[in-house]
C-alpha cells in the first residue's frame, strides 16, 4: 500500500469533486456484472516480504553461473559489462514511453539512433530498426515483410523456402506468424555434413524469400551459403538470421547478398534471463524500408535547425496505418536494445573480434577434448562451427545430461526434444566465459556417461 | 548538442579488456572466404567516456521519475524500485528457458501463481504467460479464437468486428492473422453503437474485439448485451486489457461475458516502459479456448504427504502442453524478466488491487474536475470540452481542444508541447480519432493530490496565456519542436560515415 500517495485523503478528494463516497466512482458498472466480496488472494506484503520470497523461490533455480554449463541453442550464457545495467537502468530510460514527444525523448532517441549504425555496420546492411521482440519473431516478420515486398515481382507469390534446420520452436513462431495471410512455406534439406543443399536451394528461384541461418541450429557455418545468391537470383529476398557474437570473425551476411538479417541480439546486453526480456535484431536494404515491422529513428532538425532526433516511417505503423500497418509491434524490446547499444559500444571493433575468437577458441577446445573420448560420436566431425555442435552419446542424451548433471555440470540440450530422431545427440554450446576446467569437467562426467552406460 | 557516440577519438586502444581466447589460432578452423575482412565501424570508447556520454543522454530524457507522465492509455505508474532487484538475482537472470524443470522449480511457482492470479483477476479459466506485448497477446489470442472455428468447421468466419475507437493494435493484430477487419461507428457519446454492432454481425463473424473501459475513458454500461450479440451470431468476444487498471476487483472480463483477453503487466502491473519496451502481454481464456493456448503451460502436482518439494510447498511444478496447442509466439517462455516483476509488484497488493484500481479511478475523476472547473478569475481565452460527457469516468478521461482551435488557432498538440515546458510528459495526443483536436489523461494511482492540483493550475495558466507561446512550444526542452516532415524526407537513420553499400 506505500504506493499510493492519496491513501487516507480519499474523502477529502471525493469532496471537492461534490461526489459522496468512493463507491460511486463505480456506479456506473451495471450491478450485474460487478464482482462481490474481496479477490481470492493473498494478504498485501511489505517489500521485505516480497525480497524474502524472491530469494526463496529464485534461489531454489540452478543458476547458469553456478556450475559448468554448456547450454546454449540460441541463447547465450554471456557476460556483461557492469557498466550496462547500471546505466541503462537509470530512471529517465527506464521509466520512459515510446519516445513520441521527441522534444522530451532525445536521449534515448539518440541511443536508438546508435544502436541502429552499430546493427548496421555489425550484419552489413543499411538499414535497422529499434528492436523486435527475438530472433524468433524478427525471422517471422522478416519472412512477412520479404512477401510484401516482392509477391507482385516473382514468379512464385505468396511463397517462402526456410531451411530444414530451423529449430521447430522457432518454426512454429514463423507459421503463426504466416499462416493466416496465405503464406506457403516450402523445406529445403540439407546434406549428411550439414551444409544447405545448394541444387534444391535452386528451386527457390523465382519465390518471395529463402531463409537460412549461419550458423545453423547444429553451429555449423556454411561456406556454400556465400553462393547462395547466384543460385536463387537476383529477384528472391535472401534473409540470413547470424549469430551477432561470430560477426567479429564471421563475413556479415550483408557481403554475401543477404536483404535481411536478423538474429538473437541477447549476447550484447542482457543475461538469457529465462528467455526474455531479450531483443531481436532487424537490419535490411533500402527496398524493404518502408514495409518493414518495427520502429525507427531518424535524425532531423529543430525549429531553429538543430540537430534533433524522432521516429520516423511511421506510417508504416498500427496507431496510424491500423489494419494495413506492416506490422501490430507496438511495445519493443527498447531498454534491452540500449543495453545492447552500451555493450556494443563497450567492446568497440577489437574488443568484437577478440570476442568472437573466445567463442570460437572454446568451441574448439571442447570439440578437440571431447573427440578424444572414446563412445562419442561428433555429429559432423568435417564442418567449422561456432559456439554450438551435436554430439552422438550412448543412450538416450536426457539420460545423458541427467547423469552428468548429478556431476555437477549442466551439459547441453537434448536435440530429440527438437527432433525425435535426434534423441541421442547433445547440442553442446560453448562461449567466452567457458574455461579450461568447465571442459575438463564436461569431459570427465561425460566419460562416466559412457562407461555406465557401455 | 551532443556528440554522437561515434565522434569519440580518445580510445584508441584495444577495446574493452577481456581474458585471452583458450587456444591461439583458432580462426584457421573458419574457411578463409568465410572470414571477415573488415570490422565494423563501431565507436572506440572507453568506460569513462560512456558512462558520461549515456548519462548525458539520459538527462535529455523524460520518465515518470523525471514528473507527472499522464499518457493515457498507457498507464504509466511508478516503477518500485525492488522489482529491478529481484531481476537481477542470478535465480533469473542466470538462467537458459531450455533447463529442465527439475533445475527451475523456483521459476515455475512464480508462473503458476501469476497465472491463477491472473486468471482470478480476469474471471477467464486459463492463462499462458508466452506473449511479451500486448499486441502480442491480442495476435494470440485470435489465433486461439481462429483455430477454435476451424476445430468446429467454422471456416467461413473470416471477419473481425473493432470499434472506430479501438487501439491500432486490435485491426493490425486481427488482420496479421489473415482476418478482414470490419469497423463500426461508435455512438454519438462513445460508446457502443448496439444497432450498428448488430448490423455487423453474421455467419462470418470470429470474433469482436474491444475494451471497457473504451478509450475514452468511460464503462461501457451495455457489454454485456454486446457481448450476447455477437454470441448469437456464433463470434468471439475478446478484451483488449489495456485498461483494466480501472476495474480489478470491481469488475472482470469473465463477467462482462468475455471469452478470450490479454493482459499488459508492463501497464496494469507496473513492468518500467523502458523508452518503447519491454512488455507482457500474457492472455487468459475461458476453458473452451484453454486448449489451443501456446506451450507451454505451467502446471502442479501435490507431492506425497511428508514431500515439501523444492520450493517448500508441497508441490511438484511442471511444464505443460495443451491438447490442441498454436505453439509458440515467441521463441521462448515469454519475458520471464517482466512476469518476475510484476509478480512482485502484485505481491504488495494482494487481495487488496482493488485500492489500486480505486485510486487509479478517483486520480483520473479529480484531475478532470479540476482541469474543468478552474478558478473564474482566471482569463481563461475559452475551455476545452469533454471527449465524453460522462457522469464519472474510470481511470482516464479525454479533452476536446476544438473550441481553442476554433477561437485562437491553438490545437491540440501546440498545448501537448506547451505542457512539456512545465515539466510535464504531454497526454496521449489525437488518440480516439473519434475525438476532435483530442488530449486524453491518465494520472494513475501513482500521483499525490498536490502533483494533480498543480498540474491542473498549470494547464489553466497554459489556456490563459498569449496564444504565440503556446504555438510555438515547447521552449525550454533540450531542443524545439523538432521537424518530423524533414526527418521522413532526408530519412538519415544511422551515421552516415562509411555507409555500407545496399
Amino acid at each position: 500500500m506505500d504506493q499510493l500517495p492519496n491513501l487516507g485523503r480519499e474523502q477529502e478528494m471525493l469532496d471537492i469533486m461534490g461526489v459522496s463516497s468512493m463507491k460511486d466512482l463505480f456506479e456506473d458498472i451495471p450491478v450485474e456484472i460487478r464482482s462481490e466480496g474481496t479477490l481470492p488472494l493473498p494478504p498485501p506484503q511489505t517489500e521485505e516480504e516480497i525480497l524474502r520470497d524472491a530469494e526463496r523461490l529464485l534461489g531454489a533455480n540452478v543458476n547458469l553461473d553456478s556450475r559448468p554449463s554448456f547450454i546454449s541453442a540460441g541463447l547465450a550464457r554471456n557476460f556483461v559489462p557492469s557498466m550496462v545495467p547500471m546505466i541503462a537502468t537509470r530512471g529517465e530510460f527506464l521509466t520512459s514511453y515510446t519516445p513520441y514527444q521527441p522534444e522530451v525523448s532525445q536521449g534515448m532517441l539518440q541511443a536508438m539512433w546508435e544502436f541502429q549504425t552499430m546493427i548496421s555496420e555489425l550484419v552489413g546492411l543499411p538499414i535497422s530498426n529499434v528492436s523486435m521482440y527475438d530472433a524468433s519473431t524478427s525471422a517471422a516478420e522478416a519472412i512477412t515483410c520479404a512477401v510484401r515486398v516482392k509477391s507482385k515481382k516473382v514468379e512464385m507469390p505468396n511463397t517462402v523456402y526456410v531451411s530444414e534446420l530451423v529449430p521447430p520452436h522457432r518454426m512454429s513462431v514463423i507459421e503463426n506468424y504466416t499462416q493466416g495471410v496465405g503464406i506457403e512455406i516450402r523445406k529445403i534439406p540439407h546434406d549428411e555434413d550439414g551444409f544447405l543443399d545448394l541444387n534444391l536451394a535452386a528451386e527457390a528461384s523465382g519465390s518471395c524469400a529463402i531463409y537460412v541461418e549461419q550458423p545453423n541450429a547444429f553451429g555449423i557455418l556454411d561456406e556454400g551459403l556465400l553462393r547462395l545468391r547466384e543460385v536463387v537470383g537476383d529477384k528472391t529476398a535472401i534473409i540470413v538470421g547470424a549469430d551477432v557474437t561470430s560477426l567479429g570473425i564471421v563475413e556479415p551476411p550483408g557481403n554475401w547478398g543477404a536483404d535481411i538479417v536478423v538474429g538473437e541480439g541477447q549476447p550484447f546486453g542482457i543475461g538469457p534471463t529465462a528467455g526474455g526480456p531479450i531483443y531481436g535484431i532487424f537490419a535490411c536494404k533500402k527496398d524493404f524500408l518502408r514495409l518493414m515491422p518495427g520502429r525507427i529513428v531518424g535524425q532531423s532538425i529543430d525549429t531553429e535547425g538543430k540537430t534533433a532526433y524522432t521516429l520516423t516511417l511511421s506510417t508504416r505503423e498500427q496507431h496510424i496505418r491500423r489494419h494495413r500497418a506492416t506490422s501490430n509491434i507496438c511495445s519493443n524490446e527498447t531498454l534491452i536494445a540500449l543495453m545492447g547499444a552500451m555493450h556494443m559500444a563497450l567492446l568497440g571493433p577489437v574488443g568484437l573480434e577478440t570476442l568472437s575468437t573466445r567463442i570460437l577458441s572454446s568451441t574448439r577446445m571442447t570439440i578437440d577434448e571431447l573427440s578424444s573420448v572414446e563412445g562419442l560420436e561428433l555429429a559432423f566431425p568435417k564442418s567449422p562451427v561456432f559456439r554450438e555442435f551435436a554430439v552422438k552419446v550412448p543412450g538416450k542424451a536426457s539420460e545423458a545430461l541427467s547423469h552428468i548433471f548429478e556431476l555437477g555440470v549442466i551439459g547441453g540440450f537434448d536435440l530429440g526434444e527438437w527432433w525425435p530422431d535426434r534423441g541421442s545427440w547433445i547440442l553442446i554450446g560453448c562461449d567466452e566465459r567457458t574455461s579450461e576446467s568447465d571442459i575438463s569437467l564436461l569431459k570427465k562426467s561425460l566419460t562416466s556417461w559412457v562407461e555406465e552406460s557401455s | 548538442m551532443t556528440d554522437t557516440i561515434f565522434d569519440f577519438n580518445g580510445s584508441k586502444n584495444a577495446g574493452w579488456s577481456q581474458p585471452l581466447p583458450l587456444t591461439e589460432n583458432s580462426s584457421s578452423h573458419i574457411p578463409e572466404s568465410l572470414r571477415r575482412n573488415r570490422l565494423p565501424d563501431w565507436p572506440r570508447a572507453s568506460e569513462p567516456e560512456l558512462v558520461r556520454h549515456y548519462t548525458k543522454l539520459s538527462q535529455k530524457n523524460f520518465g515518470i521519475d523525471t514528473g507527472f507522465y499522464p499518457l493515457g492509455s498507457c498507464t504509466m505508474k511508478h516503477n518500485p524500485r525492488l522489482n529491478e532487484k529481484i531481476v537481477q538475482n542470478p535465480g533469473i537472470d542466470r538462467i537458459h528457458p531450455l533447463q529442465p524443470e527439475d533445475q527451475v522449480q523456483g521459476l515455475l511457482a512464480i508462473y503458476y501463481e501469476m497465472q491463477e492470479m491472473l486468471a482470478i483477476c480476469s474471471g477467464m479459466d486459463a492463462v499462458t504467460l508466452q506473449p511479451v506485448a500486448g499486441a502480442q497477446g491480442e495476435f494470440t489470442a485470435i489465433r486461439c479464437i481462429q483455430e477454435y472455428h476451424r476445430e468446429r468447421g467454422d471456416n467461413h468466419r473470416d471477419k473481425v468486428i473493432v470499434p472506430d475507437s479501438a487501439h491500432g493494435t486490435n485491426p493490425a493484430s486481427a488482420s496479421m492473422c489473415g482476418y478482414q477487419i470490419i469497423e463500426i461507428p461508435s455512438a454519438h457519446d462513445g460508446r457502443i453503437d448496439l444497432d450498428a454492432l448488430r448490423s455487423a454481425v453474421g455467419e462470418d463473424t470470429a470474433a469482436m474485439m474491444i475494451t471497457n473501459p473504451s478509450t475514452l475513458g468511460v464503462f461501457e454500461p451495455e457489454i454485456a448485451e454486446a457481448a450476447e450479440i455477437v454470441h448469437s451470431a456464433g463470434g468471439q468476444m475478446y478484451y483488449d486489457g489495456a485498461n483494466f487498471n480501472a476495474i480489478l476487483g470491481k469488475t472482470d472480463p469473465g463477467r462482462m461475458g468475455f471469452d478470450a483477453v490479454h493482459y499488459n503487466l508492463h501497464k496494469t502491473f507496473s513492468q518500467p516502459h523502458g523508452g518503447g519496451g519491454p512488455g507482457s502481454g500474457p492472455i487468459g481464456v475461458k476453458d473452451h479456448l484453454s486448449k489451443f493456448l501456446p506451450t507451454p503451460l505451467v502446471g502442479r502436482k501435490e507431492l506425497p504427504h511428508g514431500d515439501i518439494g523444492t520450493v517448500g510447498d508441497g508441490f511438484w511444478y511442471h511444464w505443460d502442453s495443451p491438447a490442441s496447442s498454436i505453439g509458440k509466439v515467441q521463441q521462448w517462455n515469454g519475458n520471464a524478466g517482466a512476469v518476475v516483476r510484476a509478480w512482485a509488484f502484485y505481491r504488495r497488493y494482494g487481495r487488496d488491487l482493488e485500492k489500486m484500481s480505486e485510486h487509479a479511478v478517483l486520480n483520473a475523476n479529480y484531475l478532470r474536475f479540476r482541469i474543468m472547473n478552474p478558478n473564474p478569475d482566471l482569463n481563461i481565452h475559452v475551455m476545452p470540452i469533454e471527449g465524453c460527457p460522462a457522469e464519472v469516468v474510470k481511470h482516464e478521461f479525454t479533452l476536446s481542444m476544438s473550441p481553442l482551435k476554433d477561437a485562437t488557432g491553438v490545437t491540440g498538440k501546440d498545448v501537448a508541447k506547451r505542457l512539456l515546458d512545465f515539466g510535464y510528459m504531454a497526454p496521449t495526443l489525437y488518440f480516439p480519432q473519434i475525438v476532435p483536436e483530442c488530449l486524453m489523461f491518465e494520472p494513475t494511482e501513482t500521483e499525490s493530490k498536490e502533483v494533480l492540483d498543480k498540474f491542473a493550475e498549470d494547464f489553466h495558466a497554459i489556456l490563459a496565456e498569449d496564444p504565440d507561446i503556446v504555438l510555438n512550444a515547447p521552449h525550454t526542452t533540450p531542443v524545439g519542436r523538432v521537424d518530423e516532415v524533414w526527418a521522413a524526407r532526408n530519412l538519415i537513420l544511422r551515421y552516415p560515415k562509411d555507409e555500407p553499400s545496399s
